[in-house]
């Protein structure tokens, strides 16, 4: 395990600085909308909240955490405050793939297609498009994600929005309850999947869902995707502990500590294998972690995308 | 030897931990918990209730292992709120950090 103050003052540092938790510039980590025609101007804005396009940057930084838990490198790390450069910054850019940040836009760029394809109005600035700031929150860093959500729902209400479309359950979460309740800024947020109307019979497809913890639990919104998936005949064949009681995939701790967060996924892949199908994921970082067993996984979106 | 410190819980409540009296200790929560780890999370909230200030600082760095998945919260007979109890722990750990 990593000392959880160096690895809270690191993100908290990269977030103040550029308002991410890896250090890169915002114009290096979401470029899914530069080849994607997009409405600039309209009524709800589609809001990313940058967690899809961070799954590489997240995938080669718990790489290298990985490999030195526990070692004589993490040791001097808590008593020196040195922080290698691999785990941050540009040369973290620099050593992501660009095949994983394009698989990454390419998630983005499906839910898009889905929404267009459900004549779902809406508009993208990639200006407005900030992370949310929840990892703060969820390592108790409470001053530091205050400042920042107040940074970005400033910004927002300064542009004028009011209705906002999400895509992963982290951003929802932060933003429908998290951001009233701390900063006491509301907006009308909805995820892609509650705006989908699309019916197909392609379909045919058996599947396992992953309940993440944000939209299972603490949302209670597991009836949506099972629903948008009955329309298109894909069937789900449901493991013990889904929806309201979900088990989480161990993802949240990978920055502390790489070996527990493995534990813990082990753990959770045995079960949603059992059922015998692929499994959805439907957050970015369950997804992320999920490929990881090496199991059969996919997107939600990949998935609708892909049956319409 | 610990030293047991009764304005604990009173501390604590500027960090959002104001549940904690409601635990009764049935180890649901740790039961339940995916970490399988020494009675976590109960373990930490009878620290609050018997006041254990020090010994939760000195066992501070495991409230980390913590996923914050909600699912002993979920499952608390008693309402006890046990998952954001551990975020209110950590709360306190930084703030004291911070300090420091
Ligand atoms: S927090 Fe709830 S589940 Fe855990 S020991 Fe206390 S009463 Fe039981
Ligand atoms: S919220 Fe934390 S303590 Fe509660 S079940 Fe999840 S990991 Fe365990």
């Amino acid at each position: 395990m990593y000392n959880p103050k160096i690895i809270i003052d690191l993100i908290a540092d990269n977030i103040r600085k550029t308002r991410n938790p890896f250090g890169i510039p915002k114009s290096m980590i979401n470029n899914w909308w530069t080849e994607t025609p997009v409405r600039p101007e309209g009524d709800t804005l589609l809001f990313t909240g940058l967690m899809y396009q961070f799954t590489p940057y997240i995938e080669k930084t718990t790489h290298y955490l990985e490999r030195y838990e526990d070692t004589k490198l993490a040791d001097y790390m808590q008593y020196s405050k040195y922080i290698p450069k691999f785990i941050a910054g540009t040369v973290l850019a620099l050593m992501t793939p660009g095949k994983e940040k394009k698989k990454a836009d390419t998630i983005v760029r499906n839910i898009v297609n889905i929404l267009a394809k459900s004549n779902v109005e809406f508009y993208y600035k990639p200006e407005l498009d900030d992370y949310s700031g929840i990892l703060l929150y969820d390592l108790g860093d409470q001053e530091g994600f205050v400042r920042h959500a107040e940074f970005v729902a400033a910004k927002l209400k300064r542009a004028g929005v009011r209705k906002i479309i999400t895509v992963d359950p982290h951003t929802t979460y932060a933003l429908k309850v998290l951001y009233p309740k701390y900063i006491g800024e509301s907006f009308e947020v909805k995820t892609y999947f509650e705006l989908i109307s699309l019916r197909s019979k392609n379909g045919g497809a058996r599947v396992t869902l992953h309940d993440p913890c944000f939209y299972g639990r603490y949302l209670e919104m597991s009836d949506v995707p099972r629903k948008v998936l009955a329309n298109l005949e894909i069937e789900c064949v449901e493991v013990i502990n889904s929806e309201q009681a979900t088990n989480c995939c161990g993802g949240p701790a990978e920055s502390v500590s790489p070996k527990l967060s493995k534990e813990v996924l082990d753990r959770r892949v045995e079960e949603l294998q059992s059922a015998g199908q692929p499994i959805i994921a439907m957050c970015p970082i369950c997804l992320g972690n999920l490929k990881k067993s090496g199991t059969d996984v996919e997107d939600l979106s990949s998935l609708i995308a892909r049956s319409i | 030897m610990t030293l047991v410190n009764p304005e604990f819980a009173e501390e604590l409540e500027r960090f959002g931990v104001n549940t904690a009296l409601d635990c009764f200790n049935c180890g649901t929560c740790a039961a339940i918990c995916p970490l399988i780890y020494e009675h976590f999370p109960r373990k930490m909230i009878r620290y609050i209730q018997v006041g254990a200030r020090d010994r939760l600082l000195e066992n501070d760095k495991e409230l980390w292992r913590c996923l914050h998945c909600g699912l002993c919260t979920y499952t608390c007979p008693r309402e006890a709120d046990p998952g954001e109890l551990i975020l209110g722990l950590k709360r306190f750990i930084v703030s004291n950090w911070r300090r420091s």
